[in-house]
């Protein structure tokens, strides 16, 4: 996922920032949290549940509910 | 609302100890961001909220303490007849502080790119839809940050930060009086609430939305009139055999109010 949100938000993110809390990852901000869900719900193929996006405190966080866990 | 420029409230050394005591609560937040441009930011918002609510209070910026609420809303310990928010955005910072009930405010770099795939839907009810639609395509985006920066700043005075689905309530076009519309336009709040945008340091684009919970006005906001009456009571009488908090240094680092600009 890392690869996929530098590729496709312009961040410069490293692998060891997935379990880093949001605001702690630099450029970070709410619209790219709105843009993430986009990229993620255009790459799995199905709407991911917003509302537990929105409140999940690392990017580790929304991958596992991007994937379904 | 007052706004200044990130690099007027930078501190020098970014692990000067003397931080600590005007950081207080937030220190150790602070010390786990390794990211150094995550620090500038963090370190200078903060600075410049706190100065800013002393001035307020009139009291040292090392005495102002910030707390969050769940959701991370920041507000002043002590002092619940006063709200704040704060918003920072590349080279921006922006606080919004009233007397008057709930306030929040947002900043975007005017021509930020937000037509991008997917977003709209996230974020613009079916009614701004339709309106973004009608708006020359040139101009689009612009009206977009304003429609994101006021959706911000409304869901930071309520507290609710993202909880509140950004296309579950918007705003009209730009150009009319400004209220919170529900997802089909029809009127959402009523004149409890004020909102307003405006065009900061040349680039950037900032609103800012006040609730007015009917508390009145007043000149006299210093500290000793402000502070909570249950909390210094507490403070004041605590019981002899009760364990005396640690002393904590309450140096404060004379940042000047210089480069702070007053918005609107």
């Amino acid at each position: 996922m890392i690869t996929l949100l530098n590729r496709e938000l312009g961040l410069f993110l490293r692998p060891e920032d997935a379990g880093a809390p949001l605001e702690a990852l630099p450029g970070w901000d709410s619209l790219l949290l709105f843009r993430l869900v986009a990229v993620l719900e255009e790459e799995a193929g199905r709407p991911l549940p917003v509302a537990e996006v929105v409140t999940a405190g690392s990017l580790a966080e929304i991958h596992a509910l991007a994937v379904g866990l | 609302m007052v706004h200044a420029l990130l690099s007027d409230w930078v501190p020098e050394n970014l692990d000067d100890p003397e931080l600590r005591p005007v950081l207080g609560r937030d220190w150790h937040r602070y010390q786990a961001m390794r990211h150094h441009h995550v620090r500038e930011r963090f370190a200078a918002s903060r600075l410049l909220l706190k100065h800013v609510a002393a001035q307020a209070i009139q009291a040292p910026p090392a005495t102002v303490e910030l707390a969050y609420k769940p959701g991370g809303r920041p507000y002043l310990r002590g002092c619940d007849q006063i709200d704040i928010s704060l918003s920072h955005t590349e080279e921006l910072l922006l606080v919004g502080i009233t007397r008057r009930g709930w306030i929040g405010v947002d900043a975007e770099l005017e021509d930020r790119s937000m037509l991008v795939s997917g977003i709209e839907r996230q974020v613009c009810t079916p009614y701004e839809r339709t309106m973004l639609s009608q708006v020359r395509e040139s101009d689009r985006n612009q009206e977009m940050v304003r429609l994101w920066t006021l959706k911000e700043a409304y869901s930071k005075a309520i507290g609710q930060g993202m909880r509140f689905r950004f296309n579950e309530f918007g705003f009209g076009p730009s150009g009319h009086p400004v209220q919170v519309l529900r997802p089909d336009g029809s009127p959402g709040t009523g004149e409890e609430w004020a909102f307003g945008t405006c065009r900061v340091e040349g680039r950037y684009t900032a609103s800012w939305a006040l609730y007015d919970a009917g508390f009145g006005d007043t000149d006299d906001t210093r500290a000793g009139t402000m502070l909570d009456e249950g909390l210094v009571t507490a403070l004041l009488h605590q019981p002899a055999e009760a364990p005396q908090p640690a002393a904590e240094a309450t140096a404060a680092t004379d940042v000047p109010l210089t480069g702070a600009g007053v918005a609107a």
